[in-house]
């Protein structure tokens, strides 16, 4: 999950990071409140979107008055920013600047460790600096201290989790120091908050001399949510920590990466895999798009190649879903219902591969329960092979005839993506 | 031969009094892999499937010094330290089955095996299969379905996905060829063992003529083959599939797929299709071509 900046900020000040002093102001919100809560008069209006470039896309303004200010914020909730929809913006302090930097952790996969990048430029993207103002150092995630921590410089250019990489390391590293804290205290929100991306940029100096983090770009880790919600911080308690050190992920409002607000659908299916059992096979994954055909996929694979399958033969999926692993009924139950209460559908494209384990009458059963709730009269086309399949299409054929369904189903003689021409022939023929 | 799986291979499955364990357990034993026992904190003494099981991986090598490969089936909370365990044990080669592990955790077991030079096959990894030989994991499902989709050939098959590791499998099999060994390698960011390190291994080895691929969009691990091969140190014929070509219609940032699978610019399907043609990959379209294009070779 991306945080939106304001979100992102408040992680860092929880790691002792300086950030400037803001308001968030939310669609509705009273802005004139915000502005004298604020107490300046000099402020920056900030876009709050989940994609990078917002200057450059005129997503902040700096203002000198209310006047201004509230005719920023008008503007700024009138536009969409690189297809993103504005769901609020940030009024922060105006920082009179020394020097802009650039600090961020993430995990490089080629080495499946976590890289911490340090350039001299900051307030650009990172992939436009040249990579002699770059300086990369590996780290190595059992380190609980941030490796160049302790005053001196290493004498060679090595640390535990490999080499620092830069065409100019000595001078690279005289500058760094000034740094060595921050990025320490980046390291250690890296550790404890499980994040996948930190990225701070620009990060300042100021004229007075601070340090201090004029963005935050944060990407959580999806599968870490049960080290940071409610429980977890009833866990600190008994071992006599500080529960509020844990930060509640629940509480970040939902969001999608689509330029949108999530439609209720979207909402109603992340439900699904939450709970005790959310790793008991993953049944909640939807995205709504714009096309006629609805899909239930199995399997992440299948699921992006039928995507492709699908554009190939012409149709537009209504949706992206897909249901993995080896879900109990119930969960496919209430994402099919989800997937098929999309108005104006055309057809229904139920594929995936031959199963490993997956029991292929269990998800059906599900899949059966809400064709016999919501009763479509759209043309179906059925894929599926695995354990229990001979059970799970004597289900669906039942289901058929009793609803008197439109239906072809097919087992592994087929493959997926002939069944994709398949729905196109019977629809084009209707 | 085969990669990963021969016949002195020896397994433990940790968790294996778990549903899944269990399912695991059977369904290695029915496809005749040498499991010697298993691993549940607590259950020591107690028998699974006829199995002996232990209190700690240590006991369960003490016993049986020459366990080759551990497999982990253990919720993904547990999942770090059950395979930092196996390391610290010295087990040589470390199956990941488990799913939603933190990234975190992954990487901390990455780092610690390592060190020890072990392979880490996984996370969420559903297993590898050397047909006639044997199975770690659940790869194939059922014997009697694993025996229809694989028999032993020339075919060498990598997929990040494992249901498509069934899948193009089988449409091996269906084009009258077979397969040496079949390696789900797991959707996650991090990949324990990646496509260039199972691509070694299928070079060195003599009953692999030719390798097909079920990639994806997103993550970087399909460069890592145009080095290989401009290296020469893979040189057999490769084709490979790479989903999620519509993927570059959606925003950045957006995972779809695997957790691996997240729309970056300039790592799309398409790019990586490019990179790899230039260096004399044959790219399939669509994932039933792989076999079409891999017949000639095999």
């Amino acid at each position: 999950m991306n945080l939106y900046e304001f979100e992102g900020r408040e992680l860092l000040e929880k790691h002792g990071i300086i950030i400037p002093i803001g308001e968030v102001v939310r669609r509705g919100d009273n802005i004139v409140d915000a502005y004298r809560k604020l107490g300046l008069e000099e402020v920056v209006v900030k876009a709050q979107v989940l994609s990078g470039k917002r200057g450059k896309n005129n997503g902040i303004r700096f203002c000198n008055s209310l006047e201004e200010v509230e005719k920023a914020i008008d503007e700024i909730f009138n536009m969409s920013i690189r297809g993103q929809y504005v769901s609020s913006v940030l009024l922060t302090e105006k920082i009179n600047i020394e020097s802009e930097n650039y600090l961020s952790i993430t995990y490089d996969t080629n080495r499946k460790q976590p890289v911490l990048v340090f350039s001299s430029e900051g307030g650009m993207d990172i992939e436009d600096v040249s990579d002699e103002k770059i300086l990369r150092i590996p780290l190595d995630i059992r380190d609980s201290v941030f490796p160049l921590v302790g005053g001196a410089m290493p004498a060679g250019r090595q640390v535990r989790g490999g080499f620092i990489e830069s065409n100019n390391s000595s001078n690279f590293l005289l500058i760094l120091e000034e740094y060595l804290e921050i990025a320490e205290k980046l390291w250690q929100c890296f550790l404890t908050e499980d994040t996948r991306v930190l990225e701070i940029n620009p990060l300042v100096k100021t004229k007075t001399g601070e340090i201090m983090a004029l963005d935050a770009k944060v990407a959580l880790d999806d599968d870490a949510f049960y080290r940071h919600n409610k429980e977890a911080g009833e866990r600190a308690k008994e071992k006599g920590l500080d529960p509020a050190s844990i930060t509640d992920w629940y509480k970040f409002e939902s969001r999608t990466m689509l330029g949108r607000r999530a439609t209720e659908r979207e909402i109603a299916v992340q439900e699904i895999d939450k709970g005790e059992k959310y790793y008991q096979g993953t049944a909640g994954k939807y995205i709504e798009l714009e096309g006629d055909i609805a899909v239930l996929f199995s399997g992440g694979g299948a699921s992006i190649a039928n995507m492709d399958a699908l554009y190939q033969v012409g149709l537009k999926p209504s949706n992206y879903t897909e249901y993995s692993g080896n879900p109990p009924q119930e969960k496919v139950f209430e994402l099919s219902k989800i997937v098929l209460s999309k108005p104006n559908l055309k057809g229904l494209w139920i594929v995936g591969g031959v199963a490993n384990f997956t029991d292929i009458a269990a998800t059906f059963a599900g899949i059966v329960q809400a064709i016999d709730e919501l009763k479509p009269n759209f043309p179906i086309v059925v894929r599926r092979a695995g354990p229990n399949d001979k059970e799970g299409i004597r289900m669906l054929e039942e289901c058929a005839k009793r609803n008197n369904l439109q239906i072809k189903i097919f087992g592994k003689e087929v493959s997926m993506s002939e069944t994709a021409q398949v729905l196109a022939d019977i629809i084009s023929s209707n | 031969m085969s990669i990963l799986i021969n016949k002195n291979t020896k397994v433990l499955v940790q968790g294996i009094t778990g549903n899944e364990g269990e399912k695991a357990t059977k369904a290695m034993l029915d496809y005749g892999t040498n499991v010697i026992g298993g691993v549940r904190p607590g259950k020591g003494g107690e028998e699974v499937l006829g199995k002996p099981v232990f209190n700690t991986v240590a006991e369960a090598v003490a016993k049986f010094p020459d366990i080759t490969t551990t497999t982990i089936y253990v919720p993904p909370f547990a999942a770090k330290a059950a395979i930092l365990e196996a390391i610290e044990s010295g087990i040589p080669q470390i199956n990941t089955i488990v799913e939603r592990v933190p990234i975190r955790d992954t990487a901390y077991c990455l780092a610690a095996a390592k060190e020890k030079n072990i392979q880490i096959i996984g996370p969420s990894s559903l297993g590898y299969i050397s047909p006639g030989i044997g199975r770690i994991g659940v790869v194939g499902g059922p014997k009697a379905q694993a025996d229809e989709i694989f028999t032993p050939g020339s075919i060498g098959i990598i997929s990040r996905s494992g249901g498509m590791t069934n899948e193009v499998s089988w449409q091996v099999r269906k084009a009258g060829l077979g397969q040496s060994t079949a390696v789900h390698v797991g959707g996650d960011l991090l990949m324990g063992t990646t496509y260039a390190d199972l691509l070694k291994l299928f070079e060195k080895d003599e009953q692999t003529k030719a390798v097909i691929i079920f990639g994806e969009h997103g993550g970087s691990y399909e460069f890592e083959i145009v080095d290989l091969i401009k290296n020469k140190e893979y040189t057999k014929p490769l084709a490979i599939y790479i989903g999620g070509k519509f993927a570059s219609t959606l925003p950045e940032g957006m995972n779809i797929g695997h957790a691996g699978a997240i729309v970056e610019r300039g790592k799309g399907a398409e790019e990586k299709a490019k990179a790899l043609s230039e260096v004399g990959v044959m790219i399939a379209d669509r994932y039933e071509d792989l076999v079409t294009l891999i017949k000639p070779f095999a």
